[in-house]
């Protein structure tokens, strides 16, 4: 079976949904993950992509139950309940302007009690702070709530965002789309559906957006297949997603406690098979926070070419029990590329490149027999 | 073995080692090549090796456990190890050991997602002792919540063996206790 699709991908043949099953239930999760790498490396070479970034959460109010989460506390004043004044939250960006990153990545819960200005103002104060700061905020549910709670459309809740800063949107409420699951895991914020015309909309004004998709607790292969499909589908309309992002469900604190988190081994296939699946979105990312590093950094050899960024700030996996550390140095991504044996390129959000580092010279790297490219990317280091 | 996995090998130039291994001939010095062949094809390999050796068990042991001459213990002490050295560390022993060697992960060394990657580049033993998220030793009488159905407490050490059972059948092995080894 497997030899019959690394034939298809030869031929440059798309892969099928059944193709993804199968590559799911694969017992040989190192075979598949060396047809991702080929993928991985026709696609990128060794480049592998970070950027230097700062999560903030500016509040963990929220009127979903979803069974997965571990951030969202249901009303204001509950024990734990946070909402950062907006003077606090760009205080975060103001002490770090000796070394400023290039983007704040925005998630929240969907709070009932704030008037749209908030989160106007929260992204026009940003761009008053750091005018060139790319804000990537406000997950699709965030804009659907939006839409909603505040009597717009997805299209006009964008429009002004933008206005007030908003330049991309960030791939999380993925979730699952299939309603199976979402019904039973986040019955009451945007459905699948919503969410891909929310990422719909984006693109036809000109923004990029990512996608997630929350994999490791009651979905089947099926369900993951049908969601990344979904993906590719939009994806072939549009042409406005960047990078795909399995996210490892975490079961501490939350409501869905009773079961197990899904292993190393589940997310370096998970990394393989959505490169294998994914042939028109063009990143996907092993997200440290979510696997540790020390597992993304295999991923670099199962499909994924981009490991996310400094972070700073990450507190909604940390809540779920996460053992990752809540940030990592541009220093310390560094190495963690370079012991790969890849070469890392530090990016903007949009993917132009910042700067590119050497190849290490580190055991992994210099153990490496092929390559050509790199010597190349070497060539333009600054 | 796929022929995807066949030319992985092939490709690598690691078609030469497995013939020498298969016919009984085990060249140590092959392991210089094996440190600079492509990873994931050692790993290929080293599983098609281990699968005809040892097969799909995966002896754990929880408590300190003989090392012999048969035993190659990774990561050595006091050697720190990047995931992908592991890696390359664990195949490395599986291909150019003695036939049948027995590839152990001290997981305490290496944390268990490393340790269960490890599996499928040729180790067939997880050690480590159980400790709880701190990384201290479970007291003897300790408990844990279970929550499922009917919320129960459990003890401690039957609670993590399942754990890591489940992390070996999670990687489509076999686990088994090795209790008889405890020393």
């Amino acid at each position: 079976m497997i030899d019959a699709i690394r034939r298809r991908l030869e031929a440059g043949d798309r892969l099928s949904g059944e193709d993804g099953l199968a590559l799911l239930r694969h017992p040989d999760v190192v075979a598949v993950g060396q047809l991702a790498n080929e993928v991985r490396e026709r696609l990128h070479g060794d480049r592998t992509y970070f950027n230097r970034n700062m999560r903030l959460e500016v509040t963990n109010v929220c009127v979903a139950s979803c069974l997965f989460c571990s951030f969202a506390k249901l009303e204001e004043g509950a024990p734990g309940a946070h909402t950062m004044p907006l003077e606090k939250a760009w205080h975060e960006l103001e002490i770090r302007m000796d070394d400023p990153p290039s983007e704040i990545h925005v998630v929240n819960g969907l709070h009932p009690g704030l008037p749209f200005s908030y989160y106007e103002d929260l992204l026009s104060g940003f761009k008053r702070i750091k005018p060139d700061i790319h804000l990537k905020c406000f997950t699709a549910v965030e804009i659907h709530f939006f839409a909603q709670h505040y009597k717009m459309t997805h299209r006009e809740v964008l429009e002004r965002l933008r206005l007030a800063g908003l330049d991309s949107l960030p791939g999380g409420g993925a979730e699952i789309f299939h309603p199976e699951v979402r019904s039973r895991i986040s019955h009451d914020k945007a459905t699948g559906d919503e969410w891909l015309e929310v990422h719909r909309v984006a693109h036809a004004l000109g923004m990029r957006t990512n996608a997630t998709i929350l994999y490791g607790h009651i979905e089947t292969f099926e369900h993951r297949v049908d969601h990344m499909l979904r993906l590719r589908a939009l994806q072939d309309e549009t042409g406005g997603l960047q990078a795909f992002i399995p996210l490892a469900f975490h079961p501490d604190g939350n409501g869905m406690k009773n079961l197990p988190a899904p292993t190393a081994i589940d997310a370096l296939r998970m990394v393989a098979v959505s490169r294998l699946l994914l042939d028109n979105v063009p990143h996907v990312k092993a997200y440290w926070v979510s696997m540790t590093p020390e597992v993304a950094q295999i991923a670099l050899r199962f499909g994924a070419d981009d490991v996310d960024g400094t972070i700073v700030h990450e507190t909604i996996y940390r809540a779920a029990g996460s053992r990752s550390p809540g940030a990592l140095t541009t220093e310390q991504l560094v190495r963690l590329i370079q012991e790969a044996g890849r070469v890392p390129v530090e990016r903007d959000t949009l993917y132009n490149v910042v700067r590119e580092h050497p190849r290490a010279v580190l055991p992994e790297a210099a153990f490496k027999v092929r390559d050509r490219k790199a010597a190349r990317h070497l060539e333009v280091v600054s | 073995m796929s022929a995807l996995t066949d030319a992985a090998i092939d490709r690598a130039g690691l078609r030469g080692v497995l013939e020498a291994r298969r016919a009984g001939r085990i060249d140590p010095a092959a392991a210089d090549h094996l440190r600079s062949a492509d990873l994931l094809a050692l790993g290929a390999l080293a599983d098609c090796v281990r699968a005809e050796e040892v097969g799909d068990e995966v002896a754990i042991y929880t408590r300190p456990a003989a090392v012999d001459a048969q035993v190659v213990v990774v990561p050595c002490e006091g050697r720190e190890l990047t995931g992908l050295e592991l890696l390359r560390e664990v195949a490395v022993a599986r291909v150019s050991g003695p036939r049948g060697v027995r590839v152990r992960v001290d997981w305490t060394r290496c944390g268990l997602e490393l340790a269960q990657i490890a599996l499928g580049f040729g180790a067939n033993e997880l050690a480590g002792q159980i400790a709880n998220k701190r990384g201290l030793p479970m007291a003897e009488d300790e408990k844990l919540g279970v929550v499922g159905k009917k919320s129960r407490l459990e003890p401690a050490e039957t609670v993590k063996r399942r754990e890591l059972e489940g992390f070996v059948r999670r990687s489509g092995r076999t686990p088994r206790f090795d209790e008889e080894a405890i020393r």
